[in-house]
C-alpha cells in the first residue's frame, strides 16, 4: 500500500496535478490582491472623474465616518457580483473606459446632475443586501421603512422595479448633491461662489487619501 | 462507475439549483392590499412624477384612511417625514444653497419652521413660496418646486 | 406680476361676494360675539395672543416671562406675518451705539420728525411712550434671542434727523421673529399655534369684558379668495379662555382687497402690496364690532417707490430711493414729461402717481436715470435688477423711449430743461432738494440709461382700533378700556398719524406688545 503511494507520488500525473494546483493557488492569489488592492477608492480615484463622490463617501457611515469605522469598499455597491467573470469583465470595462475618458476624453463634459437622477442605475443592490440581509424584518427599521422594503421586493422582476437608490438617495455619500455643486454649481447664479468651499474639500481629500 | 458518480453530480447540483429557486421564492412578499382607483380618480389625483416612479399607491400615503378615497385626509408634516426623515436632513441635503442664503429648507425668514405643503402639492402644481416676494430672482436660484 | 384692471368676471364676483357677505352680515349681526355662558370653552390660558408678529411675539414673550400661560393664534401656516419678511430695522431714539458715536439724540427728536411726516394728526403720548422706551424695549429682545448688528454706527434713514436705527444681524425680521417664537414656546404651558384662525371674542356674561376667543384649528388661508375672512369657512372650531386677557395683534389690512378698496378706491382689487397675503382686517373688524374705537382707518401709506414688474417689496425701492429718484427723473410715459418730485414724501409721490393711473391704468410712469445717480453701496442691488428684468438698461434715449412708448422728442427735452435749470442753480418746477450745488449734470446725457415702472403699493395701514399708553383697547360706548382686550402694532391707529417713518414700525410694536405683556 505505502509503495503504491509512493509510485503515484513519482508519477507524471501527480506531479502535474500538483503544479496545477500550485499555479491556480497563486493566481487565485494574485488576481485576489489585485481585485483588492483596485477596489477601494484609493485606486478608483486615480482614473474616475469622482473627487465629490469621494468626499461624500467619507462623510457617510458606509465610508468610514460611523462609530464603528466600517468602510464599505466602492467595488461593493458599485460593480455586479452574481458571478466572478461578470465581476471582472465590468470591472475592467469600467477601468477602460473611464481611463480612456481621464486621460484622452473630456472629464469636464460629465453631466454629474443628470447622472444622480439614475442613481438606481450605478448602484448594484446585491451590494446593498449582502450586509443589509434583515431588511425586510429588522425591528429597528421603521414600520414605515419595512413597509416600503416590502414594496421593494414585491417590484421585483417587474418592469416596474427600482432599486435601493431610488429612495435612498444620498446613500453611501452623504452631501452628495452639495459637493457636486461645489466642483460643478447647477445653476448659472452660483458660478464661482463655491470657490472657497471646494478647496476646503479638496484639502480634505488630500489629507485623508495620503 | 463514472456514471454513476456524474449521475449524483448532477444529482445534487439540481437539488441546489431547487433550493435556491425555492428559497427566492418564500422571499417574496404578496403585494400589499390595494385600494380599487378608477381611472377618474386617477386623473383628479395625479402623482407626481417622483412619487409616480416608485410605484407608491394610495394608502402608501393616506395610511389607516380606509378604503374609500373621497375620504381621504391631508396628510401633514408628519406623513411627509415619514419617508423622508425630517426638516433637518432636507435642510443639509441642500446645504450648498446655504452659501448663498436660499436654501428654500432652511430660509433666512423661516429656518425649517415651514409646512411641507406651504410650498409641495402632491396632486397638484407645487408653488414655490418665495415667489411671493421674489418673483423675479427665484428661477435664477432654484427649480421648480417638485 | 401683470398688473390689470378689474375684469367683468371679477365686477361679477365682487357683486356676488356683496350678497353672501350682505346674508352672513345678517346671521353674524343678530348672533355678535358669543357670550361665555353660550359656549363651552376647549382650552384654558392666561393670555391669548392673535398674531405672531413682533407685536404679538413681543407681547407673548413679556406675558411668559412674568409666568403666565401664553397662547398664541397664528391664522398663516407661516410664523412672523410681515414681519418675518420685513428688513428688520428697528429705531431706537437715543441708543447706546448712537452715543458711542456721538450721534445726538433724545425723545423729543423723534418725537419732532414722527410727528413731521404723520403730518402732525399723530397720538403724541403713543410717541412719548416709543421714545421712552425703545431702549428698553431693543435690550428685552436681545435677551429673548433677537441678533442686532451693534457696535457700529447706526443706519440713517429718510426723514429722521438723526441716524438712529439699528438693523438686525441677518437685515430681515425673521432675527427677532425666530428666536422670540421659540423664547415663547420654551415656556411652560406656552403654545403657538399655526393655522389657526381667531374668529371672535368671547364676552362675559354682561357682555362688558373679553374673557376668550372661538378660532379654527386646521384652517388654511386661501389667497385665491377675493376675501378669505368673509368666504373661507375651512376648519374646526374651538374655544379658548384667556383669565388674564386677550392681546390683538393681528397686523394691518393692505392685502384686504375688499377693505383696502373701501376706504381708498384707487386701491384695485387686484393690486400688488409690499405686504404678505394674509394682511387682512378681519380680525380687526372683530374688535370694532365689540366696541372699540376706530382711528385714522383710511390713511393707507403707499410706496411710491415699487414696482409693478415683480411681486411685493423687491428689489426696485432699493434701486429708486437710492438710485433713479436721487438725480433722475420720473415721467409719464404719454407724454414725456416729470409729474412729481422725485424726492417728496411717500403720501405726496403715490398721489401724483395715481392721478396717471386713474387716467390709464396701464401707463405706469417710468424712473430713469445713470449709472451716477446709485448709491456705492447698492452695487448688488443694481445687478439683480438688471438680472431679473425689473430694471433695463439703454444705451440711448431713443431705445429707452421706444422700449416704453414715450414720445422720445419731449423726452430729451424734458431731461435737457432738467439738467440746464440743476446746472444753473435754480429751482426746478418740483422744488427737488438733491439738485443743489451739482458740478456735472444730473443725468449724463452719455448714458447708458437705467430704468424702471413704477406702481404705488400699500404698505402700512396707518389706522386701528384706538389704545392708551397702557395697550388698553378704549371702548366707543363707554370711553374707557375694555376690559382684559388689549392690541399693539399695526392693528393699533393713531401713532404714527398720515404717514409712518421707515423703521418706526419695529420700534411701535415691539414696545407696546410689551407694554402689552406687562399690563395684561
Amino acid at each position: 500500500m505505502i509503495k503504491k503511494v509512493f509510485l503515484f507520488i513519482k508519477s507524471k500525473l501527480f506531479i502535474f496535478v500538483m503544479a496545477g494546483v500550485f499555479i491556480g493557488l497563486l493566481f487565485s492569489l494574485g488576481m485576489y490582491e489585485g481585485l483588492h488592492r483596485t477596489s477601494n477608492d484609493k485606486f478608483c480615484i486615480v482614473c474616475h472623474e469622482m473627487a465629490p463622490m469621494v468626499a461624500s463617501y467619507h462623510s457617510n457611515v458606509h465610508g468610514g465616518a460611523g462609530k464603528s469605522g466600517i468602510k464599505v469598499a466602492c467595488v461593493t455597491c458599485h460593480l455586479p457580483h452574481d458571478n466572478v467573470l461578470n465581476y471582472i469583465y465590468t470591472k475592467a470595462k469600467n477601468g477602460v473606459v473611464e481611463g480612456a475618458i481621464h486621460f484622452f476624453g473630456n472629464p469636464d463634459a460629465i453631466d454629474w446632475h443628470k447622472n444622480r437622477q439614475r442613481r438606481d442605475e450605478f448602484v448594484v443592490d446585491e451590494g446593498c443586501i449582502s450586509c443589509h440581509t434583515n431588511y425586510t424584518t429588522n425591528p429597528n427599521i421603521s414600520e414605515k421603512g419595512i413597509k416600503m422594503h416590502k414594496h421593494y421586493v414585491s417590484l421585483q422582476d417587474t418592469d416596474k422595479q427600482i432599486g435601493c437608490a431610488s429612495c435612498h438617495v444620498e446613500i453611501g455619500h452623504k452631501g452628495l448633491r452639495s459637493m457636486l455643486n461645489y466642483y460643478k454649481p447647477e445653476y448659472e447664479f452660483y458660478d464661482g461662489k463655491f470657490d472657497s468651499k471646494k478647496e476646503a474639500v479638496e484639502k480634505q481629500l488630500l489629507e485623508t487619501l495620503k | 462507475m463514472c456514471n454513476k458518480k456524474t449521475l449524483y453530480l448532477v444529482g445534487v447540483f439540481l437539488f441546489f439549483n431547487a433550493m435556491y429557486l425555492i428559497g427566492s421564492e418564500v422571499s417574496k412578499t404578496p403585494p400589499a392590499q390595494e385600494v380599487a382607483v378608477s381611472a377618474e380618480l386617477q386623473e383628479k389625483f395625479p402623482l407626481k412624477n417622483h412619487h409616480a416612479k416608485l410605484s407608491l399607491k394610495c394608502a402608501d400615503c393616506h395610511e389607516g384612511q380606509g378604503d374609500e378615497p373621497e375620504n381621504f385626509q391631508m396628510i401633514g408634516d408628519e406623513g411627509c417625514l415619514s419617508c423622508h426623515k425630517s426638516k433637518q436632513y432636507l435642510a443639509d441635503r441642500l446645504k450648498f444653497m446655504d452659501v448663498l442664503h436660499v436654501n428654500p429648507h432652511n430660509s433666512i425668514h423661516d429656518g425649517q419652521r415651514l409646512y411641507c405643503d406651504e410650498c409641495h402639492f402632491e396632486h397638484q402644481k407645487s408653488e414655490n413660496m418665495c415667489l411671493n416676494c421674489h418673483s423675479n430672482d427665484v428661477k435664477i436660484w432654484m427649480k421648480d418646486t417638485p | 406680476m401683470k398688473q390689470e384692471t378689474v375684469s367683468r368676471r371679477d365686477a361679477l364676483k365682487l357683486g356676488a361676494l356683496g350678497l353672501a357677505g350682505a346674508m352672513m352680515a345678517a346671521t353674524n349681526a343678530m348672533a355678535a360675539a358669543p357670550k361665555e355662558t353660550e359656549v363651552k370653552f376647549d382650552e384654558e390660558y392666561d393670555v391669548i395672543v392673535i398674531g405672531s408678529g413682533f407685536a404679538g411675539l413681543a407681547a407673548a414673550s413679556k406675558a411668559a416671562e412674568r409666568g403666565l400661560k401664553v397662547l398664541i393664534l397664528e391664522k398663516m401656516g407661516r410664523v412672523g406675518g410681515n414681519s418675518v419678511i420685513n428688513g428688520g430695522a428697528f429705531a431706537v431714539p437715543n441708543n447706546r451705539d448712537q452715543q458711542q458715536f456721538g450721534i445726538k439724540d433724545s425723545a423729543d427728536l423723534f418725537i419732532k420728525d414722527a410727528l413731521k411726516a404723520g403730518l402732525g394728526i399723530n397720538h403724541v403720548e403713543m410717541l412719548e411712550v416709543i421714545g421712552k422706551r425703545a431702549q428698553e424695549t431693543f435690550d428685552f429682545a436681545v435677551k429673548c434671542g433677537a441678533k442686532f448688528q451693534t457696535g457700529k454706527k447706526p443706519t440713517w434713514f429718510g426723514g429722521h434727523s438723526v441716524a438712529r436705527t439699528i438693523v438686525t444681524e441677518n437685515m430681515s425680521g425673521s432675527a427677532i421673529i425666530q428666536p422670540m417664537a421659540a423664547f415663547v414656546e420654551k415656556l411652560p404651558g406656552c403654545k403657538l399655534m399655526t393655522r389657526t384662525k381667531f374668529d371672535d371674542f368671547v364676552m362675559s356674561a354682561d357682555g362688558e369684558s373679553v374673557v376668550g376667543v372661538a378660532a379654527r384649528e386646521n384652517y388654511r388661508f386661501n389667497k385665491k379668495l377675493l376675501s378669505d375672512d368673509m368666504e373661507n369657512t375651512g376648519g374646526t372650531k374651538k374655544f379658548f379662555k384667556a383669565r388674564k386677557g386677550v392681546i390683538l395683534a393681528s397686523g394691518g389690512f393692505s392685502m384686504d382687497k375688499v377693505y383696502r378698496k373701501l376706504q381708498d378706491p384707487r386701491i384695485a382689487e387686484d393690486q400688488d402690496a409690499t405686504n404678505h397675503d394674509g394682511a387682512t382686517a378681519g380680525a380687526m373688524l372683530k374688535a370694532f364690532q365689540i366696541g372699540a374705537l376706530p382711528v385714522h382707518i383710511d390713511w393707507i401709506q403707499q410706496g411710491p417707490w415699487a414696482s409693478p414688474d415683480e411681486r411685493g417689496f423687491g428689489v426696485a425701492p432699493l434701486l429708486t430711493q437710492q438710485g433713479l429718484f436721487v438725480l433722475g427723473v420720473a415721467v409719464d410715459v404719454r407724454n414725456g414729461k416729470r409729474f412729481m418730485n422725485e424726492m417728496a414724501d411717500r403720501k405726496t409721490r403715490a398721489d401724483a402717481e395715481y392721478v396717471i393711473l386713474r387716467e390709464d391704468p396701464k401707463a405706469n410712469p417710468v424712473a430713469i436715470g445713470t449709472e451716477k445717480t446709485f448709491a456705492p453701496q447698492i452695487a448688488h442691488a443694481v445687478e439683480k435688477g438688471l438680472q431679473t428684468g425689473v430694471m433695463k438698461k439703454f444705451d440711448t434715449l431713443d431705445a429707452l423711449a421706444a422700449n416704453y412708448k414715450i414720445p422720445a422728442a419731449a423726452l430729451k427735452e424734458t431731461i435737457k430743461v432738467y439738467n440746464e435749470t440743476a446746472m444753473a442753480g435754480k429751482e426746478d418746477e418740483f422744488k427737488k432738494q438733491t439738485l443743489k450745488n451739482l458740478k456735472e449734470a444730473p443725468i449724463d446725457m452719455k448714458g447708458p440709461f437705467y430704468a424702471i415702472r413704477l406702481q404705488p403699493k400699500p404698505h402700512h395701514t396707518m389706522g386701528g382700533v384706538k389704545i392708551n399708553t397702557k395697550a388698553q383697547v378704549i371702548s366707543g360706548n363707554t370711553g374707557k378700556p375694555i376690559p382684559g382686550l388689549f392690541a399693539a402694532g399695526e392693528v393699533t391707529g393713531g401713532t404714527h398719524g398720515a404717514s409712518r417713518l421707515g423703521s418706526c414700525a419695529i420700534a411701535d410694536c415691539l414696545v407696546f406688545g410689551m407694554v402689552a405683556g406687562e399690563n395684561v
